[in-house]
């Protein structure tokens, strides 16, 4: 083959896994964002607002639903890309056997990173190796020149045997670090090597209708199988063909297994992702001193290259295989385990031993390699054992800095609730008088500064009395919290990922009145509120309306920034209409986001719950008033839900100080209108018309860096639509208001 | 993308030959930061610089997290002669170039660790270098002073444009014209309007920069690189990462946050109001229950500065003019600092800003610095 035309660029992997999208010009991404892989998705929604690729990008709510996305896409007989890590991963797993099952290819990427909890961001290997056993095709990319390549391959190899196929590669080592890098210069040479598009299906071939998925017994599930094994079988076959073809093209060599100066090694170490460069550093300088040693790596894990492996460790004598995961109680990671299986298969008895290294991100340094190199021959060492370890400081004893707070600080009767005749009173609740409520965090988390979620927690919390545990569900608000070794909560706090907060508060909460109940806890009580971000009610949505339909009696607090900020600020169901954000760039093709902010507390309000409202800091006092009837419609009668508009000056693009002016232009536009629904009747507590401050949606937009674009004349039809939008939803509400049945 | 010719021609405008490298035949830079202030942008123009202008292999990366502003954050560039592959991918603990983009940094995080005599460290401070090598105590190494936040708004450019500059001129290798042919080919392509404001920036950082050099002379003692390590290991942490030391984040101290302002107290303006305890997301404000005049009331007692970062959120809010905007430098010790009321531990020692540091994605932050107003 005839080498095609390259040209040097300076990106990290996740930018060439875009570039290489791009330059396939898959049909659709299905996708959800997770750290660290959520680049490829802003890269490439970058690149589709320039007008540089059409594919179709869809944000799902949660990363099950985007593997549903891609499922169906390729069902259709397209080409399919998507992106994820960690507990996305997870989330999504259920997925991955549908989509090999039924034999559907696609293209994964995998930006690997640690699986919570406790939660961490940062890069290992234990969510790739829950793929293991899902019937995909897994590379395994040690550098961002890799990760370009491979997905190129990736493609061609899922296609030609009918398996979906994952790219896998080290978060943010590979994923964010830059490097000199070689791509093709023509998109059309890319789209060549990989060849037309083929749709096994046919699913749209009306005229020869197929039934996808159908209900098996046993022996036929037997036989679907052992054909899925034979496409693997294939695959072992086609992966060399295709890296030879690929190398033809580019002078870039794949391969299934790598090896340096392992020939004569009597010392082989294997290591996977980007510490293989590492190693490759370290055993240069040990070969300087005369220690024959050597390294090794795996570009594919599925199917597992066994025969390549035992070939290179033929005439070793000592194994040290690194694992960057574990397989808790089978002694070694799946990679140390499956290389000791190949060793025996081919009746290979150099010794092997496993080390744990690197678990949550830990740097893995050359000197780490070197000393492992140099100790792994004495007799005594353990055939298994973690390295980077340590016990922590001797007789550390560990002063309090509060008292906790409890009902005996916390009932001061500033804000009272009185219900007669099914009407409830709130009684004080005012800003000044609550100053004084002991406030269940501590100061110093890491909030940006002006950042709006400590305000408004502090702010319902104020109207809360007595005893109170807290869940946060993954987001802003919890990781600037918990940051371990500190924590901000003086009062009882749990994290769960942000699917499952909701549920998690209700068994927790069924748990305090069942010991109750059985006599082994106290009598007393404790109001239990769920804190979440507005991301947290896209994905886990599911989990808040169930908890509300069974009416758990808890409150759940959503705190609305409009987008997932945590993680760079992707666009989020409750991001305004026409937003920019990192998944709807502003570009000759793209106005920014381009449907209309969720309108939640409706959502919330149809599950017939007691007690739904919104609040803004603009108006703390009434804020205090509603946090104190959420507590009493939960004590009482069942699942309370209010949401704040929570300002985000680092996201929103505007000043710190000015937040809360912007928070009172948001309720004054009557995009974020003030008020509840009490068990069923909706009552406005604060309208912009009757007190003359109603004000244009554009008056609110221009405020904000990431939606000021808007108000040029070049927008009119987006601003025209969205406030049609803010007064339908408006007058529908003054309707309820004044019809008590609606 | 950053494009350079098409392979494999290697035709770089400027080709430069290292002029000291490590064991490992790299040469390396560290700079230290707090979110906000762009040493992340910097470290990936340097990155590109060196593979794109320079004719270099190079590789860039941050100290990674969750978005965030006012923490702090490190920025590493690799670079080698373009036949050597770079290999590694772990932190940098011995940079030939430290860059502190914040002169605060240095309280008492471990910024200038691995500091060597062959180190050049350049620091955002109005200070000379030898009042500089004494507040960073310093055992070697070349002190190069710059006052980037002074010159930034003198050219209405950016903090790390001006350190881009001064970075160019303190290497000793790195051409002024391949720096400010970088910044024309990326961020001049993308806000052509702000072009001329950052060439001039740099400009002004080359121009300006004070250097000198110290020998080991005894001073100050040698500072190795040393990994962190937390209290809390696999033998005395409680199971499964539950935290028993509620409020523990009290000890952490957020001075590092702020850019320059506070707020100021006066206190006989003050209405007590709880206005400002309303907005403020610190919890800064102590208000007490107290009587006066044999009437039950609030007291706002002050402020513990510790935790504030310096949002101004109570200023704007105040009715009264209780609360008004200063320029922090101009009240080091502020007469309103009062301890966090419901503290009932004796003393603690603080930890300057201590979250993690926080990077994972850019897109959408390059653009907001230019629209959203803030930097």
């Amino acid at each position: 083959m005839e080498k095609a035309e390259q040209k040097k660029i300076f990106e990290s992997g996740n930018e060439l896994a875009a570039y290489a999208a791009k330059q396939i010009n898959y049909h659709v991404m299905g996708y959800y964002p997770i750290t660290p892989s959520t680049q490829i998705a802003e890269f490439l929604d970058q690149m589709g607002a320039d007008g540089e690729h059409d594919i179709a990008m869809i944000p799902a709510e949660g990363e099950h639903s985007a593997a549903g996305i891609c499922y169906g896409a390729s069902a259709g007989g397209g080409r399919v890309f998507n992106a994820t890590s960690a507990n996305g991963l997870l989330y999504a797993l259920e997925q991955l056997p549908v989509q090999s099952g039924t034999r559907l290819p696609m293209v994964l990427n995998i930006a690997c990173r640690t699986v919570s909890g406790p939660l961490s961001i940062k890069g290992d290997h234990s969510d790739i190796m829950y793929t293991l056993n899902t019937g995909w095709i897994i590379l395994f990319a040690e550098s961002p020149q890799e990760v370009y390549d491979c997905n190129i391959c990736a493609l061609k190899i899922a296609e030609k045997v009918r398996l979906p196929a994952i790219v896998a590669f080290d978060g943010f080592f590979t994923s964010h670090q830059k490097r000199n890098c070689v791509v093709f210069s023509d998109d059309e040479d890319v789209r060549k090597f990989i060849g037309s598009t083929v749709d096994y299906a046919g699913f749209f071939d009306l005229n020869n209708p197929v039934t996808i998925g159908s209900y098996m017994n046993e022996p036929d599930i037997l036989n679907n199988k052992y054909q899925l094994h034979n496409a693997m079988e294939e695959a072992k076959h086609l992966i060399p063909e295709v890296f030879n073809e690929y190398e033809s093209l580019c002078g870039r060599k794949l391969s299934t297994v790598k090896s340096y100066r392992a020939d004569d090694a009597d010392i082989l170490m294997f290591i996977l992702g980007s510490s293989y460069l590492t190693v490759k550093s370290a055993v240069d300088k040990l070969r300087e001193s005369g220690k024959k040693v050597g390294v090794f790596t795996l570009g594919v894990l599925r199917p597992f290259p066994s025969e390549e492996i035992a070939e290179i460790c033929s005439n070793a004598k000592t194994i040290i295989a690194l694992d960057r995961q574990d397989s808790y109680g089978a002694g070694g990671g799946n990679m140390s385990l499956e290389i000791r299986a190949a060793l025996q298969k081919h009746k290979i008895t150099a010794k092997v031993i496993t080390r744990v290294y690197g678990l949550g991100g830990k740097d893995f340094y050359e000197k780490d390699a070197i000393e492992l190199f140099e100790t792994c021959d004495s007799d005594n060492i353990p055939d298994f054992d973690y390295i980077g370890i340590y016990p922590g400081e001797e007789n550390l004893s560990l002063k309090p800095y509060f008292k906790p707070v409890t009902k005996e600080d916390s009932v001061l009767n500033l804000t009272t609730i009185q219900e007669e005749n099914g009407k409830l009173t709130v009684k004080g609740g005012r800003v000044r008088e609550t100053a004084v409520m002991p406030k269940r965090l501590a100061p110093g988390h890491s909030a940006c500064p002006g950042c709006g979620i400590p305000v408004n927690v502090n702010l319902l919390l104020r109207g809360i009395e007595g005893n109170v545990v807290l869940l946060f569900q993954t987001g802003c608000g919890m990781v600037v919290t918990t940051g371990y070794p500190k924590t901000a909560f003086k009062v009882p706090y749990i994290h769960n990922l942000f699917q499952n907060g909701a549920a998690t508060l209700a068994g927790l909460s069924k748990m305090y009145h069942k010991k109750q109940e059985r006599g082994e806890l106290p009598e007393g009580d404790i109001t239990f509120i769920m804190v979440s971000g507005d991301g947290g009610l896209d994905i886990g949505m599911g989990s808040a309306l169930a908890t509300a339909l069974r009416g758990d009696p808890l409150i759940i607090f959503e705190y609305d920034n409009g987008g997932y900020m945590n993680t760079g600020y992707q666009l989020s169901y409750s991001t305004p209409m026409g937003a920019k954000s990192s998944t709807s760039h502003l570009g000759s093709k793209s106005y920014g986001k381009e449907f209309f902010n969720k309108d939640m507390p409706q959502i919330m309000a149809a599950t017939g719950m007691p007690y739904v409202a919104t609040a803004a800091e603009s108006d703390p006092n009434d804020f205090i008033k509603k946090a104190a009837k959420a507590q009493y419609y939960a004590k009482n009668y069942g699942t309370a839900y209010i949401k704040c508009l929570s300002a985000c000056p680092l996201n929103w693009g505007d000043k710190p100080s000015t937040e809360r002016q912007v928070i009172s232009a948001a309720v004054n536009s009557c995009y974020f209108p003030l008020y509840e629904v009490e068990r069923g009747c909706t009552n406005i507590t604060y309208d912009p018309e009757k007190s003359y401050k109603k004000i244009h949606v554009t008056e609110w937009l221009k405020m904000m860096g990431r939606t000021k674009h808007l108000c040029s004349e070049k927008y009119e039809d987006i601003t025209d639509n969205i406030q049609q939008e803010i007064d339908r939803r408006w007058k529908r509400l003054k309707i309820k208001a004044e019809t008590p049945e609606l | 993308m950053a494009q350079t010719d098409t392979f494999p021609k290697t035709q770089n405008n400027y080709s430069v030959k290292l002029p000291e490298t490590n064991e490992s035949g790299y040469y390396e830079m560290r700079l230290e930061s707090i979110g906000g202030l762009g040493a992340n942008l910097c470290g990936k123009l340097l990155g590109e610089l060196g593979a794109v202008h320079l004719g270099l292999n190079a590789s860039s990366f941050s100290s990674y997290g969750s978005e965030k502003r006012g923490s702090p954050v490190k920025s590493y560039i690799r670079w080698s002669e373009p036949q050597q592959e770079i290999l590694l991918n772990s932190p940098i603990e011995k940079p030939h170039l430290l860059v502190l983009f914040h002169r605060l940094l240095s309280e008492n995080l471990p910024v200038t660790a691995g500091v060597e005599e062959n180190c050049t460290v350049i620091v955002n401070t109005n200070e000379s270098p030898d009042e500089t090598r004494d507040y960073l105590k310093l055992y070697a190494g070349t002190v190069c002073c710059i006052d980037a936040t002074e010159l930034a708004s003198e050219t209405k450019s950016r903090v790390n444009m001006v350190m881009l500059g001064a970075i160019a001129k303190a290497s000793g290798f790195i051409p002024l014209d391949a720096v400010k042919q970088l910044v024309t080919d990326t961020l001049g392509k993308k806000y052509p309007a702000l072009l001329q404001n950052n060439l001039d920036g740099i400009e002004i950082g080359y121009n300006k920069l004070v250097i000198k050099a110290f020998k080991p002379d005894g001073k100050h003692e040698r500072v190795p690189y040393k990994e962190i390590k937390s209290k809390w290991g696999y033998k005395n942490a409680p199971s499964g990462g539950i935290n028993t030391h509620f409020g523990s984040s009290v000890s952490n101290d957020l001075s590092a946050s702020r850019e320059g302002y506070i707020p100021l107290f006066i206190e006989e303006k003050c209405i007590h109001c709880g206005l400002c305890d309303s907005t403020c997301p610190d919890m800064v404000f102590q208000f007490i229950q107290s009587e006066v005049k044999g009437k039950k009331t609030v007291l706002n007692r002050g402020l513990d500065y510790h935790h504030c970062k310096g949002c101004l959120r109570c200023v704007e809010i105040c009715p009264t003019e209780a609360l008004v905007v200063g320029k922090e430098s101009e009240h080091p010790h502020k007469k309103w600092f009062v301890r966090n009321k419901d503290l009932i531990a004796d003393n603690i020692d603080f930890n300057v800003s201590g979250a993690d540091p926080w990077i994972t994605s850019e897109s959408y932050l390059t653009e907001k610095h230019v629209d959203g107003g803030l930097m």
